[in-house]
């Protein structure tokens, strides 16, 4: 499974939605996550790929296709050390 | 339960508007009673201090746990997870979920003991969100609304968790064997109402429970229904108005009748004892706060506000819960309807 889908299973099923809804493009106002899905969903990304996501990058997030690359990266990063 | 059958409650120590003060002393009066043990959660150093000033009865009912940080009133509830995971009340979570304790009780952010709940001990399955659930008490003793504030937004299904919820509510606690169920909507047709609750109505219709359509604001206190489903946002609402009505009936009243001393004074007299009897709270000042339903565990959630008397009957009305088997109701309840695929 790759980490967008992983991502994307996590983000399903914390907010309850249907993951075949949630694009690239989708905004967490769209999926109707609230803050506390999306703190949800950090820590489980956090703990699914063993990464840690500063506030400061989290709150740039515009869309589930920035947080995808944001992982994405931070796993290439892991990888790589 | 502890190997001496007790009942042991993870009191979250720091939270509330007169903690740890009141908190320690509810504490205290609780643990005298000696049929249950009580963790008191926080900063060591503040609360043997705090502990230091009673004389403990039953010195091994009651014991400190090190939490370093805890949640002040200005900061996000969602900072538990992420900024304060080992303050007080997330401990006290984890202290359930590890099975070091019962039930938990917290009188701080309702907010940050839910975000605890969610995040450390889990939500039974099915449940998306925990609810709080309240009797109606005076004017309609056999009717509990739910959700009185734990959810401000809320997607469709969470109403039928409330239903399920507030169903389990009535059944242990009003001993009412088939409870009729309702949606709080702006009219009886189905087309009426938010579009959550639209939704929600078709929800419920196809659940099997006993729901008995939308009933609107004026039917609240009818009785036409025993379990009243509606988001957060206006059952908390509600709520505070429900609350406000007996001291602002005094004094229309007393107004009233300012050209006549001896009424006013009777007046005061019957309010004297209609008063808090006019107050959805009065059950929950009795029995100290509500439960949060739906997660894995109980836990029991009390106002800012309250005194040592009120920690103290909120602490005893947790273990009652774990008594009564609440969590394990509400369980087998879910699980019909997970079998299901309703929720």
């Amino acid at each position: 499974m790759t980490v967008e889908e992983q991502v994307r299973e996590i983000v399903a099923r914390i907010t309850r939605v249907d993951k075949s809804i949630i694009t690239r493009q989708s905004t967490f106002k769209e999926i109707k996550a609230d803050s506390l899905d999306v703190v949800q969903a950090l820590v489980a990304v956090e703990e699914t790929f063993g990464i840690e996501i500063p506030d400061e990058e989290a709150q740039k997030f515009q869309n589930f296709g920035d947080f995808v690359s944001y992982v994405e990266n931070r796993v290439a990063q892991k990888e790589k050390v | 339960m502890a190997q001496n059958g007790r009942i042991r409650v993870a009191v979250d120590a720091m939270g509330g508007d007169y903690a740890p003060e009141e908190v320690v002393k509810g504490a205290v009066l609780a643990a005298e009673k000696g049929d249950m043990e009580i963790f008191l959660v926080g900063p060591i150093n503040i609360l043997e201090k705090e502990l230091a000033k009673y004389k403990l009865i039953n010195v091994s009912s009651i014991h400190i746990v090190e939490a370093s940080e805890f949640i002040r009133e200005n900061e996000s509830p969602v900072d538990v997870i992420r900024r304060k995971p080992n303050c007080s009340v997330a401990v006290a979570a984890r202290m359930i979920k590890s099975g070091e304790a019962d039930a938990l009780f917290s009188a701080g952010s309702s907010g940050a003991a839910a975000i605890s709940a969610i995040q450390f001990m889990g939500m039974l399955d099915g449940v998306y969100r925990p609810a709080i659930v309240g009797s109606l008490g005076t004017f309609a003793p056999n009717t509990v609304m739910v959700d009185l504030g734990a959810n401000v937004d809320c997607k469709p299904h969470q109403f039928l968790a409330f239903a399920i919820a507030g169903s389990v509510y009535a059944k242990k606690f009003l001993n009412i064997t088939d409870p009729k169920i309702a949606l709080l909507s702006t009219g009886s047709e189905e087309s009426k109402g938010s579009e959550a609750v639209r939704e929600a109505y078709s929800l419920l219709r196809n659940s099997g429970l006993n729901f008995i359509g939308n009933i609107e604001g004026g039917d609240i206190l009818s009785g036409k229904a025993n379990v009243i489903v509606c988001d957060g946002f206006v059952g908390n609402v509600l709520l505070k108005f429900y609350e406000s009505i007996g001291g602002y009936a005094q004094i229309w009243t007393e107004q009233k009748l300012k050209r006549y001393p001896p009424l006013r004074g009777l007046v005061r007299l019957l309010f004297k004892g209609l008063f808090p009897a006019t107050k959805i709270s009065r059950g929950a000042e009795k029995n100290g706060g509500g439960i949060l339903w739906g997660v894995d565990g109980v836990v029991k959630i009390a106002h800012g506000a309250s005194r040592a008397p009120q920690i103290a009957n909120a602490i005893e009305s947790a273990k009652e819960s774990v008594k009564a088997g609440v969590v394990e109701s509400m369980k087998s309840e879910l699980a019909k309807f997970n079998q299901g695929g309703k929720l």
